[in-house]
């Protein structure tokens, strides 16, 4: 199976810096084969953008870079730590590393304010005060300062969300993955959240997301990924990924989904 | 399409079947004929029985008498509660020194005090309450019940206990009237509001250190006489024994789950042992088991108390119980909330006890409390390995000599008794449900 190479023309927010790199990772639950033989390398400031059809593997490889999943074979290095069976390392991954999840996943029991602060309050060892101050200043740029007080149950989908991001930020992680961020949204608000990650691309923040929109893959990405069963079938910069495919099996998702 | 109500439409009162007493039994209760018949049929059924209970319990009885004939001769139909009364102190309080049972009530009075605070919603820091209403009110109470020589565990654990007590009851005090936890209050008091987080700390740190070495000396000076546990009994015994019961089956239960649940199989599978174990075997075995069997296993000249050997028992038992209730409900919580606070760089502690647990025991509380009830009713097996709790007492009533023969009345009264204390905790826990649920909407 060879992956059509490409060499990487870096743009030029990008820096030489690597902060991800997989090599020959490999991946099995049980004696399914999800990931085989993944080569990835992310430098600073890059953003990719995952896509393939279900079940080809996507979640588990963003969920293997910020040990959610355990691989079996192959080495994770994330910011120039080793991805290990060391639980410290793995606790430093996590605070550096967000995630934001296709179900949101906040906490129901506390309120916005609350799921935004208790990382920076219990992990990072923040001051009350100012944890609150950082996480009105991510609401505010989420645009949902006013809902501070009021419980994730008592929003909509989009604007869960947002905070879901926000929360994210609070922790001021050096990486964002996203996996399928939109999916389980009505289309009137996927637009609310898709903005807001446009404008997180803005700073220049290493992004990792899996989505289907394909809109908006080509005005942020760096570049593109096609995965199907296990693979990474083909890697691009988005003009030249849905302009011109290679592989017959991106030419075929794509004239699916398009 | 033409207009079908040109005017807005009067609003016109309820049926009368849907507003009066007299339209809703008429409805329910009086539609037909059979339904009149039946209807009248069992209200003359409950007739028969309430005035048979009313005649028995109340009109004929006898309240004042010295012995049960006496209650005889006043009536023969009626019930002899006198012979209840005669008995009161040893129901409450079993064969405790009459003259120390200010200490049962005072340690009562206290639990009462220490736990109001939960109650009053201006009042901050309720988890840390509670924590200490476990964790220390317990040795306290424990050598206030049973007095005697402390040793130096003893006397640290109440110096600490009586220090949180007053910083709990300062708490309370602050939060209602000044509305601000202790802990500001103190700190604005000592001129440090300014302080960084580190000193005010240290100054906080300082003071109740202060407090508990002064507390250390100051109880140095007296001790309770020593009353023996063989005197202990009625419905305090019950209260203690299922009071320990219940304060450590909850966090053994969460510990067990916990357990359980672990990723560690030797961890998992000594958990889930244990847990298995003890739900497969009655609770009348485990005391037969822990009284006779468990002083085996002690080194030599090393004698547990009866008394401690049930409370093991009974706590181990409930917490294998307690433990499957918490299980249940870690399992209601889905797998994204442990992966959210992952995310956010929790541990799994601080994934368990600020995500997880919280949002799980908000679903376990009609469980736990049936569980409570289940536990405080279990209790009154310890009669039968020979301790005298309320239901040994009541029994004794009938052995003693005015009152030989006297079975009915004490466990009537007995159940009435158990009757209050449980329907009021499983109301108390439909409103707490209520109470949580209304909180946060899903
Ligand atoms: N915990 C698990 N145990 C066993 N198999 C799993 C587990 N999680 C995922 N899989 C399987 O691994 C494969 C890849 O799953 P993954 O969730 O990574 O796919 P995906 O590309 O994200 O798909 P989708 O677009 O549906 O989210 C699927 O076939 C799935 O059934
Ligand atoms: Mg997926």
């Amino acid at each position: 199976m060879n992956e059509p190479q490409t060499t990487s023309q870096l743009a030029s927010a990008i820096s030489s810096e690597v902060m991800i790199e997989i090599v020959d990772m490999n991946k099995w639950y049980g004696q399914f084969h999800v990931l085989k033989d993944i080569n990835l390398t992310v430098h600073k400031g890059e953003r990719i953008v995952i896509c393939g059809p279900s079940g080809s593997g996507k979640s588990t490889l963003i969920r293997c870079v910020n040990a959610l999943e355990e691989h079996q074979e192959g080495q994770i290095t994330v910011d120039g730590i080793l991805l290990g069976k060391n639980l410290k390392n793995l606790d430093h991954i996590r605070t550096e590393v967000g995630m934001v999840f296709q179900n949101f996943n906040l906490f129901p029991h506390l309120t916005i304010l609350e799921n935004l602060t208790l990382g920076p309050v219990w992990v990072r060892k923040m001051s009350k005060a100012e944890a609150t101050e950082t996480a009105m200043m991510y609401l505010e740029r989420v645009k949902i300062p006013e809902q501070a007080d009021k419980y994730p149950g008592q929003m909509s989908g989009g604007q869960q969300q947002r905070v879901a991001i926000a929360r994210s930020l609070c922790m001021s992680p050096k990486i964002m993955l996203f996996d399928e961020p939109t999916s389980a949204l009505d289309p009137e608000m996927i637009k609310e959240v898709l903005d807001v990650m446009v404008d997180l691309a803005d700073t220049g923040m290493t992004m990792i997301v899996v989505t289907h929109e394909m809109g908006f893959a080509k005005t942020i990405a760096d570049e593109v990924i096609f995965m199907d069963e296990g693979d990474i079938v083909e890697r691009n910069k988005p003009e030249a990924f849905f302009g011109n495919p290679e592989h017959e099996r991106t030419q075929k998702f794509l004239s699916q989904i398009l | 399409m033409a207009i079908v109500t040109k005017e807005k439409t009067a609003e016109r009162p309820a049926p009368i079947s849907e507003t009066s007493v007299f339209g809703w039994m008429r409805k329910n209760l009086f539609s037909s004929a059979f339904n009149t018949l039946l209807t009248l049929f069992t209200l003359y059924i409950v007739y028969l029985t309430l005035s048979g209970v009313f005649t028995w319990g109340i009109v004929d009885a006898t309240f004042i008498a010295d012995n049960r004939r006496e209650c005889y001769d006043n009536s023969l139909t009626g019930a002899c509660w006198a012979g209840v009364i005669a008995w009161f102190d040893n129901i409450f309080y079993g064969r405790y020194p009459r003259d120390e049972i200010w200490r049962i009530n005072f340690g009562l009075f206290l639990l009462v005090l220490w736990m109001a605070p939960l109650w009053m919603a201006k009042v901050r820091g309720k988890v840390l309450i509670g924590a200490t209403v476990v964790g220390l009110y317990p040795f306290l109470a424990g050598y206030l019940f049973a007095g005697g020589d402390k040793g130096l565990f003893m006397q640290v654990m109440i110096s600490a206990a009586i220090v949180a007590f007053a910083i709990n009851m300062g708490n309370m005090l602050t939060g209602l009237f000044k509305n601000v936890g202790l802990n500001t209050f103190l700190i604005n008091l000592a001129g440090q509001s300014k302080a960084s987080d580190k000193t005010r700390r240290n100054v906080l740190l300082g003071m109740f250190g202060i407090a508990f070495v002064a507390v250390y000396i100051w109880q140095m000076g007296w001790t309770a006489e020593r009353v023996g546990w063989t005197r202990w009994g009625g419905l305090f015994l019950t209260l203690v024994i299922s009071g320990i019961g219940i304060a450590s089956s909850l966090p053994g239960g969460i510990l067990l789950a916990l357990g359980r649940r672990s990723k560690l199989p030797v961890v998992r599978i000594l958990s889930t042992g244990f847990i298995e174990v003890f739900r497969s075997v009655p609770l009348i075995t485990v005391l037969f088991m822990a009284t006779t069997m468990f002083p085996l296993f002690m080194p030599e000249g090393f004698v547990l108390n009866k008394l401690v050997q049930v409370i093991i028992a009974v706590v181990l038992f409930n917490a294998c119980y307690m433990a499957e209730i918490v299980r249940a409900g870690l399992q209601a919580i889905p797998k994204g909330q442990s992966e959210g606070a992952h995310t956010i760089g929790l541990g799994y502690w601080g994934t368990m006890g600020l995500i997880v647990m919280p949002q799980a025991l908000k679903h376990m509380i009609p469980n736990i409390v049936g569980n409570i009830i289940g536990l405080l009713k279990d209790t009154t097996l310890v009669s039968i390995i020979g301790l005298f709790d309320l239901l040994g007492m009541l029994r004794s009533i009938s052995k003693d000599v005015p009152w030989l023969g006297l079975h009915k009345e004490p466990l009537i009264f007995g159940a009435i008794l158990f009757f209050i204390i449980c329907f009021s905790m499983s109301k108390y826990s439909r409103h707490l449900e209520v109470k949580l649920s209304a909180g946060e909407k899903h």
